[in-house]
C-alpha cells in the first residue's frame, strides 16, 4: 500500500443503510495523515457508525450496506480483494468502554501479535513493552504484567486497549469516544496520550465533549443526521463556522 | 382504614403461602434423607466399596495331621459369640450385604485346625481362614451337615459333637459395589469423551457462526425438545442403534459400556449444548469486537477470546452432565443391562450405581437395605459436584463484576 500520500483516507460519496433506514448520506471527506481529526455531532447523527465504517466493523452487523467508497493507501477498502484482517491491523479501534480481555495484561497486547503468527518471545516482548511504553502505561504495569487485565483501573484499562491497538503499529487509530466512561484525571492522561500519539499516527475521535475536541484535534467534522455538515480545521469551525447548525451545536443550543 | 386492613390479610395470606410451601420442600428433603439414611447406614462400611460384588467360594478340608485345640479363647468374645474350645473357632449369625443370613467368621484361636486348611481343588493349596470369610456349610461323617441357615449355635454344637469334619464350604464376602462405581467412572470418561466435544461445538456453532434463520431456530427448539424427552425413550434408542452397531463393530454380544456411553452422550448433548450456549451468550460482544479489531480472524476470536472466557460455564455443563450420568438409571437398564459384574470391561455389560440400585430391588427379596447404602454413596457424590459447581459459579461471578467496575 502506497500510504506516502498527505492525505491517506479519502470518502467518496459513502452512503449507509441499516437495512432499509439510511444511516450515513453522501459523506465526502479527506482526512489528513497524523493529524487528530475529531467527529462531533448529536446522538445518533452517524459519527460513530461512519468511524466503524473506516475498519468495516460494520460488516459484523447484519442487513448493514455500504455504497460509496472509503480509499486507504490508494486501496478502496470495500473493493474486491481487500483483505479485512490486514485492514484491521493497519486501522486499529479503541472502543468506548474499556474492553480488555480477561486475561495478564501481557496477553492483552501480545494478543493481535500472536493473532498474526508472532511466536518469538523476544520479539513479543520487545513490541510489548514498546506498546505499554508508548500507552504511558508501562510504568504504572512493569511489575504486574502477568496480573488479569481486569484488576487495573478504568483508565488504566483504557490505555491498555491504546497499546493493544499499538502493538500491531498500525497507521491509522480510531477511537470512538475513549474517555466516556472515564473519570477527568484519567481523561486528561488518555487526552496528552493522544496529543504524544499524533506523531507517528493518524488519529480519528468520536468525541461529545467540545473541549475535547478542541484541545486535542486539528480537524474537527461536524455531523448532522447522517450527513457530514462541516469539515474543516478545528480552530476555524469553533471561532467561524460557516454553517448556523455548526454554531448552535458547538454553543450549546441542541445536542 | 378496612382498605388496608384487607391488604393486610391478602398479604399475609400470600405471604403465609410461601412459608408453607418452603416448608412442604424442606420436610419432603429431610424426610427422603433421613429414609436413606435410616434404612442404609447399617451397611454403609469401607468393605462396600472396595468389596467384590461376586463372592469367591472354596470347598476346603483339615489337614490329616491336625490337633484339637482345647484351648480358650484369648480376646475378649461378645455375648453373640458362639465359641467352641476344642476346635478354637468362634462364629456369629449375621447377614451379607444382600441382606441373607449368614455365618460369620469372628475369631480363630491361632493353635485352631482351622487356622489354615486345605483347599479341596485342583492345587490342594492350603488356605488361611480369615474372619472375613462367611462359612456356607460344614459336612460330617455320620452326622447331619451344618448348614448356615440353621445357625451358628447349631453348627458350633456339630463341630463340638464330632472329632473330624469332611469338608468345609467358605467363601468371601461379596456384595459389594466396587465394579458399579469402577463402571459409573468409566461411563462418566466416556461419555463425557463424545459429549462434551460434540456439544461444545454445536454450541459455539449455534451461537458464534450460525446465521439467525428458520432453520438454526428449529435446530434450537429441536435441542429444547429433546432435553425433555424421558431417558427411557433414550435407552431405547440405545438398544435399537447402539447395541447392534456395537454388537456389530466389536467383541461384544449384547449390551455394552460403549453402547451405554454412546446412548447417555444422545441423552446429555442437548443439556450441554443449552448450558454452553448460555455461557456463551454472556460473553461480552465487547470481546469479539476488540478481538476483531486488532485483526483476529473469527476462528480466533471465538477459540482464543471467547471460548476462554465461557470456560467456567461450560464446567458447570460438565459437572451438571456428570452428575445426570451418575444418576441416570432407566437408558442404562436397556443399554447396557442389569446383571452386576465385577470384571469391568468395555465390550462387557456391568451396571452403574443407580442401575445397582434397580438391580438390588428387582430381585427377589428386594434388598432395601443395601439400595439405600447406594443411594447414600450416590448423595454424597452429587452433594460433592453441587459444592464444586457453587465454587466455581461464585468465582466466575467475582471475575464478571471485577469486569464491570
Amino acid at each position: 500500500m502506497n500510504c506516502s500520500i498527505e492525505k491517506n483516507i479519502i470518502v467518496e460519496n459513502l452512503n449507509l443503510y441499516y437495512g432499509t433506514k439510511q444511516a450515513l448520506f453522501n459523506i465526502d471527506m479527506e482526512i489528513p495523515r497524523n493529524k487528530v481529526t475529531a467527529l462531533i455531532g448529536p446522538s445518533g447523527c452517524g459519527k460513530s457508525t461512519f468511524l466503524r465504517s473506516i475498519n468495516r466493523m460494520n460488516d459484523l452487523i447484519p442487513k448493514c450496506r455500504i455504497d460509496g467508497s472509503i480509499t486507504y493507501c490508494g486501496e478502496n477498502i470495500y473493493g474486491q480483494g481487500m483483505d479485512v484482517i490486514d485492514l484491521r491491523r493497519k486501522v486499529g479501534m479503541v472502543f468506548q468502554k474499556p474492553n480488555p480481555f480477561p486475561m495478564s495484561i501481557f496477553e492483552n497486547v501480545a494478543y493481535g501479535l500472536r493473532c498474526q503468527g508472532v511466536k518469538d518471545k523476544i520479539e513479543l516482548q520487545k513490541t510489548v513493552k514498546k506498546a505499554l511504553v508508548d500507552a504511558a502505561l508501562y510504568d504504572e504495569v512493569k511489575d504486574r504484567l502477568k496480573e488479569n487485565a481486569l484488576s487495573l483501573s478504568g483508565g488504566q484499562q483504557q490505555r491498555l486497549c491504546i497499546a493493544r491497538a499499538i502493538a500491531l503499529s498500525p497507521d491509522v487509530i480510531l477511537m470512538d469516544e475513549p474517555t466516556s466512561a472515564l473519570d477527568p484525571i484519567a481523561t486528561a492522561k488518555i487526552e496528552d496520550l493522544i496529543n504524544e500519539l499524533k506523531k507517528d499516527y493518524t488519529i480519528i475521535i468520536v468525541t461529545h465533549n467540545m473541549q475535547q475536541a478542541l484541545r486535542i484535534s486539528d480537524f474537527t467534522a461536524f455531523f448532522l443526521m447522517g450527513e457530514l455538515m462541516e469539515f474543516d480545521e478545528t480552530s476555524k469551525i469553533f471561532s467561524h463556522p460557516k454553517h448556523q447548525k455548526t454554531e448552535d451545536y458547538i454553543t450549546g443550543r441542541f445536542g | 382504614m378496612s382498605k388496608n386492613k384487607k391488604r393486610m390479610i391478602k398479604d399475609g395470606i400470600l405471604q403465609g403461602i410461601t412459608y408453607l410451601s418452603s416448608t412442604v420442600s424442606l420436610i419432603t428433603l429431610l424426610a427422603i434423607v433421613l429414609f436413606v439414611f435410616g434404612r442404609g447406614y447399617k451397611l454403609l462400611n469401607f468393605d462396600l466399596i472396595v468389596e467384590n460384588f461376586e463372592s469367591q467360594g472354596y470347598v476346603a478340608d483339615l489337614f490329616d495331621d491336625f490337633i484339637f485345640c482345647d484351648c480358650p479363647a484369648t480376646i475378649d468374645l461378645s455375648d453373640d459369640f458362639y465359641y467352641s474350645e476344642k476346635w478354637g473357632i468362634a462364629l456369629s449369625d449375621g447377614t451379607d450385604l444382600l441382606g441373607k443370613n449368614i455365618i460369620e467368621i469372628e475369631y480363630i484361636h491361632p493353635d485352631s485346625p482351622f487356622k489354615m486348611v486345605q483347599d479341596k481343588g485342583i492345587g490342594e493349596e492350603p488356605i488361611i481362614l480369615r474372619t472375613d470369610y462367611d462359612i456356607i456349610r460344614i459336612a460330617f461323617e455320620d452326622y447331619p451337615t451344618a448348614l448356615s441357615r440353621y445357625g451358628a449355635k447349631n453348627m458350633i454344637d456339630s463341630l463340638n459333637a464330632n472329632n473330624s469334619i469332611r469338608e468345609i464350604e467358605f467363601r468371601t464376602k461379596g456384595g459389594g459395589v466396587r465394579g458399579s462405581i469402577l463402571t459409573t467412572i468409566y461411563l462418566i470418561g466416556m461419555t463425557l469423551m463424545i459429549a462434551l466435544p460434540i456439544g461444545v461445538g454445536a454450541a459455539i456453532y449455534l451461537n458464534e457462526y450460525a446465521p439467525i434463520n428458520r432453520i438454526t431456530k428449529l435446530m434450537r427448539s429441536l435441542i429444547e425438545t429433546l432435553t425433555g424427552v424421558p431417558s427411557i425413550i433414550y435407552g431405547l434408542m440405545g438398544l435399537a442403534i447402539f447395541v447392534p452397531l456395537t454388537v456389530n463393530l466389536t467383541s461384544a454380544t449384547g449390551g455394552n459400556l460403549i453402547s451405554g456411553a454412546l446412548t447417555l452422550a444422545v441423552i446429555l448433548m442437548p443439556v450441554i449444548i443449552r448450558t454452553t450456549e448460555e455461557s456463551l451468550k454472556v460473553v461480552p460482544d465487547e470481546y469479539r469486537q476488540a478481538s476483531l479489531a486488532v485483526g483476529a480472524n473469527k476462528t480466533q476470536t471465538t477459540f482464543k477470546v471467547v471460548l476462554p472466557s465461557a470456560l467456567p460455564g461450560i464446567l458447570t455443563a460438565t459437572l451438571l452432565a456428570i452428575g445426570r450420568i451418575i444418576g441416570e438409571s432407566a437408558a442404562l437398564v436397556f443399554a447396557i443391562g442389569t446383571s452386576i459384574k465385577d470384571d469391568v470391561s468395555l465390550t462387557g455389560k456391568s451396571t452403574t450405581l443407580a442401575v445397582h440400585i434397580w438391580a438390588m430391588m428387582t430381585d427377589e427379596p428386594a434388598n432395601i437395605e443395601l439400595s439405600a447404602t447406594i443411594a447414600i454413596i450416590i448423595i454424597f457424590i452429587v452433594v460433592i459436584l453441587n459444592i464444586i459447581i457453587k465454587i466455581i459459579s461464585s468465582r466466575y461471578l467475582k471475575q464478571k463484576m471485577g469486569a464491570s467496575s
